[in-house]
This record gives C-alpha cells, sequence and structure tokens, in this order.
C-alpha cells in the first residue's frame, strides 16, 4: 500500500506523518501518532467509540479517511487534560460514577467537549441528541447525562 | 484496499476517472467505508471529491434552493436558507442516524447510495428534487422521481459526479415522518413524507416499502376537497406500497405503519395542526401500539 505525507494538528500539536492510502483517521491517531486514548469499538460508525472533535465537530474517526485530513485541527482525549490536570468533564465523570468499564468514554467525552463548546449550557434533551452517537454497555445514561449537566451548570 | 484520490477541480476529477478503473466517490463515507471494510463492494479508486469547490456551494436564488453535494445533513439544518418551508428536508436531515454521522453523511451521498430506506428520500421527491451529475461530457439535470431504479441503484454512469441537489422555490405545509427501532441508530422501517403547497398540489413519498422510494403525485387538491378526499388518498397510498419483511420490520407492521403516517398527515392537512414551522422530526414513541 502506498505511503502518503499529511499535516495536522492535534491537541494543539503539530504533526506531519507518512500514512497508508487507506489508513482511517482512528489508524492514524493510534497507530502513527500513538495516541491510543481513542478507541475502536465497532468500526462502522455505529457506537461512537472513536468519537474525535474534527475541524469542531465530533465525528466517527473511524469513518474519516486520513488523508482527508490534510491541514486539519483534531482533538482527542489526551488534549482533555493537556496541562497535567483532568479536565471538568474528566473529573464530573468520576466524580458522577459516570463510567466502570471505561471503554466508551473518551468518546463520551469528546462528544460532550464539542457540545459544551458550541452550548455550554445545553438543555436535558440537548445532551441527549448530542450523545445519541455514544453506546455504553454498563454504566447506562443517567449518570453519564449528570456529568455533562453538571458541567453544563444546569441546576437541578 | 482502494487507491485514495483527491482531485481539487471537476478537470481534474474527469481526468482521474477516464481509464482508472471503478472508482467511487467519498463524500461523507459513513456508507462507502463500512461497505469497503465489510468487503460488501470493492473498487479500484476512493475519490474523495470535498475539495472540489463546486460541491461545496449552498445557494438560495430566486427560483431554487441548490445545496452542493458536499454539504452535510448537520451543516444543511444549520443553513438559514433552508427554511420552513423545506420542512420535510430539515426534518429528514435531523432523522438520519444520530448526530455523529450527521456530521459526515451528506444529502447527495443519501440519494445516490440509493437505499430504499435512505431518510433524504421521501422528503427530496416530495419537494421536487432533482440533482445536477456531471461529466467530461457535460452537465445534466436528472428529476429524482427518475433517478431510483432499485435496491442501491440509480441511473448514474460511473463516470457522473453529482454536484448538487436543486429544489424548486415553494411554499406550503409539510413532514416527514419516520419509525425506526432504535432513536439515533437505524434506517427507517417505513417512513413518509408530505408536502402540500399553497397552490394545492399534494405529493406523499414513502420509504421502505418498495425496492425504490415512492412517489404518489396527487395534483392539485383544493382544501376544501380534502376531506372528502382522504379515503381515497390514503388508500391510493396503502395500494402503492409493496413491502418485505426484512430485519427490520415486517410486511404487515410496514404497511400498518405506512397508513398510520399517512392518516396522520392528511388529518393534519385538513385540521391545520401540521404547520409550517415544524423543525423537529415527528418520530413517535417507539413502542407505540397498532391500532389500525
Amino acid at each position: 500500500m502506498n505511503t502518503r505525507p499529511i499535516h495536522l494538528t492535534v491537541n494543539n500539536q503539530g504533526y506531519e506523518v507518512l500514512v497508508p492510502e487507506d489508513a482511517t483517521l482512528l489508524e492514524l491517531l493510534r497507530e502513527e501518532i500513538g495516541l491510543t486514548g481513542t478507541k475502536e469499538g465497532c468500526g462502522a460508525g455505529e457506537c461512537g467509540a472513536c468519537t474525535v472533535i474534527l475541524n469542531g465537530k465530533p465525528v466517527n474517526s473511524c469513518l474519516v479517511m486520513a488523508l482527508e485530513c490534510e491541514g486539519a485541527s483534531v482533538r482527542t482525549i489526551e488534549g482533555e487534560n493537556a496541562d497535567g490536570e483532568l479536565s471538568d468533564l474528566q473529573k464530573a465523570f468520576i466524580e458522577h460514577n459516570a463510567f466502570q468499564c471505561g471503554f466508551c468514554t473518551p468518546g463520551m467525552i469528546m462528544s460532550a467537549r464539542a457540545l459544551l463548546d458550541t452550548n455550554p449550557d445545553p438543555t436535558h434533551d440537548e445532551i441527549k441528541e448530542a450523545m445519541e452517537g455514544n453506546l455504553c454497555r454498563c454504566t447506562g445514561y443517567e449518570a453519564i447525562i449528570a456529568a455533562i449537566e453538571a458541567v453544563g451548570g444546569i441546576q437541578k | 484496499m482502494p487507491g485514495f484520490l483527491q482531485p481539487t477541480t471537476l478537470e481534474e476529477a474527469f481526468a482521474l476517472l477516464d481509464g482508472k478503473g471503478e472508482t467511487r466517490f467519498l463524500a461523507g463515507g459513513t456508507d462507502l467505508l463500512v461497505l469497503l471494510r465489510l468487503g460488501a463492494i470493492s473498487c479500484d479508486n476512493v475519490m474523495d471529491v470535498k475539495r472540489i469547490p463546486e460541491l461545496s456551494t449552498l445557494r438560495l436564488t430566486d427560483e431554487t434552493l441548490e445545496i452542493g453535494a458536499a454539504w452535510t445533513c448537520n451543516q444543511i439544518l444549520a443553513a438559514p436558507e433552508v427554511g420552513s418551508e423545506y420542512a420535510p428536508l430539515r426534518q429528514a436531515s435531523a432523522a438520519l442516524a444520530n448526530s455523529l454521522l450527521r456530521n459526515r453523511a451528506t444529502l447527495v451521498g443519501n440519494i445516490c447510495n440509493a437505499s430504499p430506506g435512505g431518510d433524504m428520500l421521501p422528503a427530496c421527491l416530495v419537494l421536487e428534487g432533482s440533482v445536477v451529475a456531471a461529466s467530461s461530457r457535460g452537465e445534466r439535470t436528472i428529476a429524482l422521481k427518475d433517478f431510483f431504479t432499485g435496491v442501491k441503484k440509480n441511473v448514474l454512469k460511473p463516470d457522473e459526479i453529482v454536484l448538487r441537489t436543486v429544489f424548486p422555490r415553494t411554499q406550503g405545509r409539510g413532514t416527514y415522518l419516520k419509525k425506526k427501532r432504535i432513536h439515533g441508530h437505524d434506517l427507517a422501517q417505513v417512513s413518509v413524507a408530505g408536502f402540500y403547497a399553497d397552490d394545492g398540489h399534494l405529493r406523499l413519498a414513502l420509504g421502505a416499502v418498495a425496492i425504490t422510494p415512492l412517489l404518489l403525485d396527487f395534483g392539485v387538491i383544493p382544501a376544501a376537497e380534502l376531506p372528502a378526499r382522504r379515503t381515497e388518498i390514503i388508500e391510493a397510498v396503502a395500494a402503492a406500497a409493496k413491502p418485505i419483511t426484512d430485519v427490520r420490520a415486517s410486511r404487515e407492521y410496514r404497511l400498518a405503519m405506512g397508513r398510520l403516517f399517512t392518516e396522520r398527515i392528511i388529518d393534519g392537512l385538513i385540521d391545520g395542526s401540521l404547520g409550517l414551522a415544524e423543525d423537529r422530526p415527528c418520530t413517535t414513541p417507539a413502542r407505540e401500539a397498532v391500532t389500525a
């Protein structure tokens, strides 16, 4: 398989990487750049475990070709504690017991982050809609939504 | 896996298509990449068309609304040009899969994929949509009522790139109703779009009840005549639907829900509850009892 160079920004750090033509953004992040916080679940856009923020929009990175991302800005779960401290969302997920096995959590947090970036005080229904594409098989969704509501500043 | 092509002009795209084997077009990739990975389809090249400027425009003129092939469902929902008079289109955009996928999935991709259960298809049909396709031989406009030929089949030639979807400017009342098994993760078990133009022209379209989406054009029916023709319209829709039983629903369930949705649309037009400014999908609860 041919490889090609690609330039992109991940968590505010610039990268120039050689990637196979058929690589996905998920594979670029995990295999080429070494950011393994983003998980592969279904590999078919069903589960949302691989969610990252691509140019400001949350997407399934398993369904984005790496070479589509020339010049792109990507944010992953590793960007949440870039300064060495857990982010507000990460702390809220811990406080609300919003994960058990944790496999879906990086994707959950990236979808939530993208929502809060554009809508800092979302309603319960807006949170549910934004999180529709992220599946959790152990915790259920109430604790996850509660964690996001807490960061959004919603008073119950 | 196929090679990856990424032209930045139409001319470059046409040149890349010439003699290079079978090429599949990548817009959102939400169907294409899944099918390639599964091995359900194969091709020599994948062509990312999103860097071609002609595919990235959205334009509202005095006569038409034109939506470029690179426009995603969520972009369409955020576009002020796509107003409430295009309610079926907006509601179908909001009903397609989930927000993550809507950030990638495109209107034109959904049309070209030509799944009988594709959300955008009935909505586009009742709004008299057409697509403009281009090749090295020139451009042609294809009305969507003549576009679909079978399950995941359409009239496009292998070297034709769809540039945009075009809708006439319109005024009227419309909606898109979708039944699905799981909120956020399913194609339609059955879907019905309806649009009643201010001049009295009534169009209904159904998804997932035949090998292609079905358009039923009832012509002009004055509002005062709708109550008297209610049964005739509903029976015409029921007679046209030829669903099968598959993993998503039984034939009988599809027939019952198709009829129910049709009744809701016609009754909403008669009693005025089906208004102009419905911006959200009118999905009904998944566990709703069948009361046909």
